[in-house]
């Protein structure tokens, strides 16, 4: 049965700092809410890597291709001859395969977002409501009640103005 | 309740958009039904009349084929480029005056977009037929013709729009899971789905930041992109004033100058009428005063160009052109446009009128207005006189014409004023980066750093 | 031949399809401006053909006037050495046409004759294709039509009518052309001999000013006005290569 602790905290540093301390002795499964995105999350727990990237090259890759093909492939399907123009210029598919290439860049973000931050939620994650507001929430998933006990122990020594124990995940309201 | 901007609280920013959110008084209901009427009165209406006796009913004859269904469509998507390119570039430069207002401005560049898309179908001669212009297998195996400008054009909006509603949805998520939180009953649950359960965790902050940016990147060329081929319309024709190569940085200036005026404008109304004026002050104005006079000169700059380059070539129908720009039928309209773009917006230079309200407000209106004039002209004066002069004929807007452009605005009030009920219209994580953290509550713990 | 081969052969294909050196027919109209006399004989012919719509005064004095050929005047001089000078001008059915790339929906494209050829049931009257075109001879429906009767009795029933919003031009008389060709099908697969058949306007020229036939039979009489020194054609520097040539007037008031 997995139990989150739970504290909340009134200035980011502190927050930080307990975090900091979790990641310290030895506690993995460890988020920081927050309202506003926190500078130095990553000098306390290692940096992060995203795999948005690579979506946004290949999804740009993939709609510049498939951009050209449009043009091409479908002036090829039923040829007309218009203006002493080639059945295939190159300027014209150009642009279009350039604007597909910035859609499909768009959407593989999208995607790759999604994806990367495990949105949207379907079965309920740990959260308090102030987290929204005002107060930096770090929980910390723990797989038995001693080991919450500690991690409650660390929390209110780091300073946390509220510190609980939930059963089970208390997820967004 | 604070005063200055220093004194707002996190949980202040959360209370004042929410309650802007939630709370509607009866004035908003009254603008939101005068915003529906015109839309309807002067849109609908005179469409409807329009699609019953056709063209004929504009006041577009031959060879001036073109008249203010285009001039509006290109004026609405110059408005929507200030919203999103602005925003964008402003992300990537880390300028933190952009926090307040760059929601509203997004919100203007979709809801631009959207009005401009509805002129498209309102300027063509059967509009029941317009969905041959996508790309869709059918049986009589047509597919549209890709070589052509308005294909471009076609694919580079409907780029622009998807990727402009992305950009707007993405970068609100933090602050509908803020509205979820703090809403009840039927708005609950519709923050509650368009927050896809956003929490706030390190991760999720992280993930939206790379993404965001990634979509700034990837936007900024859209945006200089659509205005181009917007412009292209115009300049791959071989018509003697619109064939010209100055065209595509001439449209995507004025379409950045032309939406910064409309953000001016937007601002105005949103502190007045929403109530938020901590969030939107002088700072705003003075930085929007700014980029205004620098756009403004560009503007003048392009247009000095164009006249320099056509004089001194001497090419006759290049002459004659511009002649007919500057002193022909429609040069009242012409040096109006200089007035109120090139000349007034230097009134800009002075700090004193840029971080005044009221004037400001004036000022974004007036260039509003001459640049609304200089797409007119582009399309009248060049139409009204080509190659041959026998079939040189005056273009004059028909009452139809008139009435619908005013419809437009009217649409595009009946869209923000919904936006504004439904998005909270000022960014509340993005204000909150930009106050004092909230002070440490510490008790017993002491920092070993 | 292998898959590389063939998917070079083809990218060739469609880079230079060649379909403007392999017409069927390279119909081309040659227009003497020395002995037309302005008689707007081929207007009034080109309306009763195609059924022209009459779109009446409050339409015309709006500037919305349909003629496929037009009559264009100008005037040179003052008072008392004025000189008149006109130009029938319709379609150039230009091989490089500005109009036919510019269609949004391919409802102008070039057809095997050389024909610039309008498609009026694709048309979603966009009306850029009017705005490239340089010598101004595509008209727009602006309105509903009717002809009051009798004229709805003097409808062409080989040619369509067209409804308000789609654009229509000059079609060199297509329907006589197909007409022509059938008939010369019929008659034991030959071609259509040169004179067999005339638009209306050609038809109707009392001056025998209007030529029509196809350029690549060298035995044509257009052929042979071709070869006329005082050729030219309209707007010839923007490099459209119209299909109507004008013989340029050297008469004694020419000027």
């Amino acid at each position: 049965m997995a139990i989150d602790a739970i504290g909340l905290f009134r200035g980011p540093e502190a927050a930080l700092e307990a975090a900091g301390r979790l990641r310290a002795e030895g506690f993995a499964a460890l988020e920081l809410i927050s309202p506003i995105p926190l500078e130095g999350v990553e000098h306390r727990l290692g940096t992060k890597q995203s795999v948005i990237k690579r979506f946004t090259f290949f999804g740009a890759l993939f709609g510049g291709l498939l951009g050209f093909a449009l043009a091409a492939g479908t002036a090829v399907l039923y040829p007309h001859p218009v203006g002493g123009r080639p059945i295939i210029p190159i300027p014209p598919y150009l642009v279009i395969a350039y604007e597909m290439t910035i859609l499909g860049g768009i959407l593989a973000t999208v995607v790759g977002f999604l994806i990367s931050a495990r949105l949207p939620v379907i079965r309920e994650r740990a959260y308090v409501s102030e987290a929204s507001v005002d107060r930096f929430v770090v929980t910390v998933a723990c797989a038995e009640a001693g080991e919450a006990q500690r991690a409650t122990a660390i929390l209110r020594a780091a300073g946390a103005e509220i510190v609980e124990a939930a059963l089970g995940r208390a997820g967004p309201a | 309740m604070p005063d200055s901007h220093d004194e707002i609280r996190y949980a202040d920013v959360n209370d004042d958009v929410i309650r802007s959110l939630v709370e509607t008084g009866p004035k908003y209901y009254i603008t939101l039904a005068v915003a529906v009427g015109v839309t309807l009165l002067c849109y609908a209406f005179p469409w409807f009349y329009q699609l019953y006796y056709g063209i004929g009913a504009a006041g577009m004859n031959h060879p001036a084929v073109w008249g203010t269904y285009l001039a509006n469509f290109i004026f609405w998507i110059g408005l929507s480029h200030s919203g999103t390119l602005l925003s964008c570039v402003l992300h990537l430069t880390n300028s933190a005056w952009r926090k307040a207002m760059y929601r509203s401005a997004e919100a203007m560049t979709l809801f631009s977009l959207m009005v401009a898309g509805s002129m498209v179908a309102v300027h063509l001669g059967r509009p029941w037929f317009a969905h041959w212009v996508f790309p869709y297998p059918n049986q009589a195996g047509l597919w549209p013709n890709f070589r052509s400008p308005l294909l471009f054009d076609v694919m580079a909006v409907t780029t622009y729009l998807t990727g402009s509603s992305i950009f707007i949805y993405m970068g609100s998520i933090p602050d509908f899971a803020a509205a979820r939180d703090r809403t009840t009953g039927w708005r609950h649950y519709m923050y509650r789905l368009f927050s896809l359960g956003w929490r706030g965790t390190d991760t999720e902050w992280h993930r939206l930041g790379r993404a965001y940016t990634f979509l700034a990147v990837l936007i900024i060329p859209l945006a200089v992109s659509v205005h181009s081929i917007v412009s292209w319309d115009f300049a791959l024709s071989i018509v003697p004033a619109m064939h010209l190569t100055i065209f595509a940085p001439y449209f995507v200036v004025g379409a950045i100058y032309s939406g910064t005026a409309g953000i001016v404008t937007v601002m105005f109304l949103l502190r007045k009428y929403m109530r938020f004026e901590k969030y939107i002050t002088k700072l705003h104005f003075d930085n929007l005063g700014k980029l205004l006079l620098v756009l403004s000169l560009l503007w003048t700059y392009i247009n000095v160009l164009e006249l320099f380059t056509g004089w001194y070539g001497g090419e006759s129908t290049e002459l004659e052109a511009l002649k007919y720009k500057l002193f022909g039928y429609y040069a009242p309209l012409y040096w109006e446009m200089i007035l109120f773009c090139a000349v007034a917006p230097l009134l800009c230079i002075s700090r004193r009128f840029r971080t005044s309200f009221v004037p400001m407000l004036f000022l974004s209106i007036a260039i509003n207005i001459g640049m609304y004039t200089e797409r007119f002209l582009i399309i009248a004066t060049s139409l009204s006189r080509k190659y041959l002069p026998d079939a040189w004929n005056l273009y004059v807007p028909s009452l139809v014409e008139l009435s619908i452009l005013v419809g437009t605005v009217g649409l595009f009030c009946t869209l923000f004023l919904i936006f504004v009920k439904i998005f909270p219209s000022v960014s509340i994580y993005e204000v909150k980066e930009t106050l004092p953290a909230p002070e440490e509550g510490s008790t017993q713990w002491q920092s070993t750093r | 031949m292998s898959f590389l081969d063939d998917f070079r052969a083809r990218w060739r294909a469609y880079r230079h399809p060649g379909h403007y050196e392999r017409f069927d027919y390279a119909w081309t109209m040659t227009i003497d401006l020395d002995r037309c006399t302005g008689c707007e004989a081929c207007v009034t012919a080109c309306q009763a053909e195609n059924n022209i719509p009459i779109v009446g005064e409050e339409a015309l004095a709006k500037g919305r006037e349909m003629q496929w050929i037009r009559i264009e005047r100008y005037w040179e001089g003052e008072y008392p050495d004025v000189k008149l000078r006109f130009i029938p001008m319709l379609c150039q059915h230009c091989d490089a046409a500005p109009c036919e790339t510019v269609c949004p929906v391919t409802a102008t494209y070039h057809n095997q004759d050389g024909l610039n050829a309008q498609i009026y049931n694709r048309c979603i009257g966009t009306r850029s294709c009017s705005v490239y075109c340089p010598y101004e001879v595509r008209y727009f429906n602006y309105n509903v039509h009717h002809w009051d009767k009798p004229l709805d009795e003097q409808l062409n029933p080989d040619v369509t009518v067209r409804e308000k919003g789609v654009m229509e031009k000059c079609t060199f008389c297509i329907q006589r052309i197909r007409q022509a060709k059938d008939h010369a099908k019929d008659d034991g697969r030959r071609r259509v001999r040169d004179g067999e058949m005339q638009p209306a306007c050609v038809q109707s020229c009392p001056a025998e000013a209007l030529v029509f036939g196809d350029r690549q039979d060298p035995q044509s009489r257009v052929a042979k006005m071709m070869a006329d020194p005082r050729a030219y054609r309209v707007l010839e520097e923007l490099n459209t290569s119209p299909s109507v040539v004008y013989l340029k007037k050297v008469g004694a008031d020419a000027g």
